[in-house]
């Protein structure tokens, strides 16, 4: 008489293999080789920082836009052509001829100053997302240098804003993150295409998640 | 020349004059370190000609601090 009751065999291995489910990929963007200048780099290859792992890979490399710079490159720009604007009005006139050129001279020292005070705090103002943690490497007023990490696995939340309207023509947003880190915030201020930014973090929080 | 207690005043501008240079000529040095110091914590491929400007913006201070000297 053959069995009435057979059991199953136990799904253990389909089981095993529906959590072990593959790695979200990245999203296809094309890596970005980019000039010196550049705020938004994907995968840049030209980039390397003193606290890297020997496994760490670079994901993305983001400044400010280039566009938060118009306004210290206007005023620079006014102080150049200030002295040549203060001949036709001459409120240094009681200085003796000497003077008056040193003073221009300084007057140049001090536009020089400004333009690399303010050239430097955008540049070196960066935001780096790794394979493993998200860097934000600031310099306040030439003189303190902080940088912050926190392990891509810690991100709980990423937000992006886009407003205003030079904001939309450049295509450049905020984005926040807030990770289970020490440090619970971080802001990436005014980097270009965000939307992507906060794609490309989830994608790496979430892939971390599931790797883990 | 207009005399105050004997000393010209253009004599007490210059020496104010010397001083905020020589002042500006530290903080030139403080901006050679802080680029040096940067170019150290991140390499993009640009650190070559950032030191340069450093060292350029601090013989400028240093070029006006001797005008300063010689012509005052």
């Amino acid at each position: 008489m053959p069995d009435i009751f057979i059991s199953a065999p136990e799904p253990k291995a389909e089981k095993k293999e529906e959590i072990a489910r593959p790695q979200t990929p990245l999203p296809e963007f094309i890596p970005t080789q980019g000039s010196f200048l550049s705020a938004y780099l994907y995968k840049p290859r030209n980039v390397e920082f003193e606290t890297r792992g020997s496994d760490e890979k670079i994901i993305l490399f983001l400044r400010q836009h280039l566009v938060v710079n118009s306004k210290w490159i206007i005023v620079a720009i006014l102080m150049v052509f200030a002295p040549i604007i203060l001949r036709y009005f001459p409120i240094l006139s009681f200085l003796p001829g000497n003077f008056r050129f040193v003073a221009v001279l300084g007057w140049y020292l001090i536009t020089m100053a400004f333009v690399l005070e303010n050239f430097i705090s955008w540049f070196y103002n960066i935001y780096i997302v790794t394979n493993e943690r998200i860097i934000d490497i600031n310099f306040y007023d030439l003189v303190y240098k902080e940088v912050t990490d926190a392990n891509i696995e810690k991100i709980q939340d990423i937000t992006y804003r886009m407003g205003g309207v030079v904001k939309s023509v450049f295509g450049y947003g905020d984005v926040f993150i807030q990770t289970a880190a020490e440090i619970s915030d971080f802001e990436f201020p005014s980097v270009p295409n965000p939307e992507h930014v906060a794609k490309i973090l989830q994608e790496l929080a979430m892939s971390k998640k599931e790797g883990s | 020349m207009i005399p105050i207690l004997g000393i010209s005043v253009w004599l007490v501008v210059k020496i104010f004059a010397i001083l905020a240079f020589l002042i500006y000529l530290l903080f030139a040095l403080v901006i050679v370190r802080q680029v040096r110091l940067m170019t150290e914590t991140i390499q993009v491929g640009f650190e070559t000609p950032l030191k340069f400007l450093s060292y350029v913006h601090l013989t400028f201070a240093g070029v006006v601090l001797l005008l300063a000297l010689i012509i005052l």
